[in-house]
């Protein structure tokens, strides 16, 4: 259900809301301006994080502990002191990371599996969908947490998880993708001309396929970082003292009265993190009618 | 229902019980594929291999995963879905006690969710472009961008900490202070209903507008029947198969989102006990939530199939073939 964890339903919705329709234009120059310009400062801040000392996310100072915003500290500092600036900055890091491994193992995998499905139809059709349905009715949130609390996390873990519940909406973009074009022109004239069925699959029908499974990839994006932020709030994303929103926001919200900066600071730009992804898909989405 | 029709319905399920034998199977391997690790969880990590295996004998979980489904099933269907490994607590008295919780909340979230969505939709389609329909559409764009466990703090921070209006956290049952229960209600409800209203109207009202340039509304239009009335007679229901879809879906998700949820607002549901399960790695709980999530999932499914014959007929014999 929501919106939230990792919600892939807007996926569904893309199909239809595709068709052009008058009014607002969410994807308008200042949002597309707005849009980079937070993203170029969560890309840029994450960099920052690993190189510069003074964005150090672990570096405590007792004799500033829960500091509201101030110059010294642009967003505050938390019950140990530690910078709530930079250790945002390196919670922007680990949901960049997570989000390029999703999309990664989403995309690949995802897009790989539904073509092959959309082109052999039948009974490799059917297998495929059962296993994509089968994945559909796991409750994935609850099962990544399980497999973090029996093996750990790191980067690559949660990334590969998260990544793993995208898997079957780009099976299913690809799919019905790749039914579109099955029994097209240009298709049937290189099936004539002696194109193997992989040179079929991986040059005619990857190629078209490719713009609808790139839309999604937003999507993709927005549901790996707020998968992330999810996990990491319950306790089972990437473990202390790695940074991360979700972890942030479930310090800060022991903080909620004395000092809401803490919760604030990270969730603020978590949200517009997604907002911005958000108004680029938009944008993307438009285009590509 | 003629035979095209019947063979979509037995294909779907045929699909369905094979998708959720397969999670079954899957479910009750986990035990295995994890090693000995609900052992240690219990045991304590200094545990011997012997005492593993004898723990692990003792619950049945070293068995193989067909033999330990479908002795699950029949004491399942027996009113017995084993005991947490924690608390010892009997499954199905866990269950009575937390299932009414996380479906009331679920429920009057997507009633919630519904009474925005409708209003809010239609009116936005009445008039693509304009001040109401850009309001509506830059409210859900920026709804959408706020994680729901965020907006849940974000709720009670202003509404508990900066107002004091209402309870940040907790839940009292409807017998024992009927007033107080509904305080309890106010904010997760509230946060499940605008999260899911933002996804519901960008799909609703992009539908609503479609169906709005079909020549038999221009007809009915020309027969001097007004916007309103047009709306909601003749655009409303062909317009709401991918609303009910999601609404469908959301009702199937119901334990992993509710675990956001439960844990943000401390309320006692199957969401609160799949985190805390898991931390203390009770595999009977965690079975028995993935399974009934399962069936959940193919409810929900099987529901919106049925009311999208009675919404559009047409889609008796379109389904079949997708």
């Amino acid at each position: 259900m929501l919106t939230q964890e990792a919600d892939t339903r807007p996926a569904l919705s893309n199909s239809r809301s595709r068709v052009r329709t008058p009014g607002m234009r969410l994807d308008s120059r200042g949002s597309i301006i707005f849009a980079a310009v937070v993203l170029t400062i969560v890309i840029g801040g994450a960099v920052a994080s690993m190189l510069i000392p003074q964005f150090d996310p672990l570096r405590a100072d007792f004799s500033a502990a829960m500091q509201p915003p101030s110059p010294a500290h642009w967003f505050g500092t938390d019950a140990t002191g530690r910078d709530i600036f930079a250790r945002t900055m390196a919670g922007g890091l680990s949901s960049l990371v997570v989000a390029a491994l999703t999309l990664a193992v989403g995309l690949v995998v995802g897009s790989f599996i539904g073509i092959v499905a959309g082109f052999f139809g039948r009974i490799v059709d059917e297998i495929i969908g059962t296993v994509i349905d089968l994945m559909l009715a796991l409750p994935g949130l609850i099962l990544i947490m399980v497999v973090v609390s029996l093996v750990g996390s790191d980067y690559w873990t949660i990334g590969l998880l998260i990544g793993t519940l995208t898997i079957p909406i780009f099976a299913r973009i690809a799919r019905s993708a790749t039914l579109s074009v099955r029994e097209r022109e240009f298709v049937q004239a290189a099936r004539l001309l002696g194109a193997s069925r992989v040179r079929l699959m991986t040059q005619e029908i990857a190629r078209t396929v490719l713009p609808s499974v790139l839309a999604y990839s937003f999507t993709a994006i927005t549901v790996a970082i707020v998968a992330e932020g999810s996990l990491s709030f319950l306790g089972y994303g990437l473990q202390p003292p790695t940074p991360s929103w979700g972890s942030l926001i479930a310090e800060g919200r022991t903080h909620l009265a004395g000092a809401p900066w803490i919760m604030l600071a990270p969730a603020i730009v978590m949200c517009l993190t997604v907002l911005a992804v958000n108004i680029l898909g938009e944008r993307f989405t438009r285009k590509d009618t | 229902m003629d035979q095209i029709e019947i063979r979509a319905w037995v294909h779907r399920g045929v699909r369905g019980l094979i998708v959720l034998t397969l999670l079954g199977l899957l479910t009750m391997s986990l035990p295995a594929l994890m090693t000995g690790t609900p052992a240690l969880a219990v045991l304590g990590v200094n545990a011997s291999p012997d005492q593993i295996a004898a723990f692990m004998a003792s619950l049945n979980l070293d068995r193989p995963a067909p033999e330990r489904l479908w002795e699950w099933l029949s004491n399942a269907a027996g009113g017995d879905l084993g005991a947490s490994l924690v608390t010892g607590r009997s499954l199905t008295d866990e269950l009575a006690a937390r299932l009414p919780i996380t479906i009331e909340l679920l429920l009057l979230g997507q009633v919630v969710a519904l009474a925005l969505t409708l209003p809010v939709a239609m009116a936005s389609a009445w008039r693509p472009g304009g001040l109401l329909d850009r309001i509506a559409t830059v409210t859900a764009f920026v709804l959408l961008s706020v994680p729901t466990f965020v907006f849940g703090l974000l709720g009670i921070m202003l509404f508990s900490v900066m107002l004091g209006l209402l309870p940040a956290t907790g839940w009292v049952p409807f017998g024992i202070d009927p007033i107080g229960h509904l305080r309890h209600l106010v904010l997760p409800v509230l946060t499940i209903g605008l999260a899911e209203a933002a996804v519901l109207v960008r799909v609703l009202r992009a539908d609503l507008i479609t169906t709005m340039r079909e020549p038999y509304v221009l007809a009915s239009r020309s027969r001097g029947m007004g916007t309103a009335r047009l709306m909601i007679t003749r655009v409303l229901r062909p317009s709401s198969l991918t609303t009910m879809t999601l609404v469908g879906l959301g009702f199937g998700a119901l334990f992993g989102g509710s675990a956001l949820i439960e844990t943000v607002f401390a309320i006692p549901g199957m969401g609160r006990l799949a985190v805390t399960a898991i931390g203390a790695r009770d595999f009977p709980v965690i079975e028995m939530i993935v399974i009934f999530s399962g069936i959940a999932v193919f409810l929900a499914a099987l529901a919106v199939d049925i009311l999208y014959t009675f919404v559009d007929p047409r889609t008796r014999r379109a389904h079949a073939r997708s």
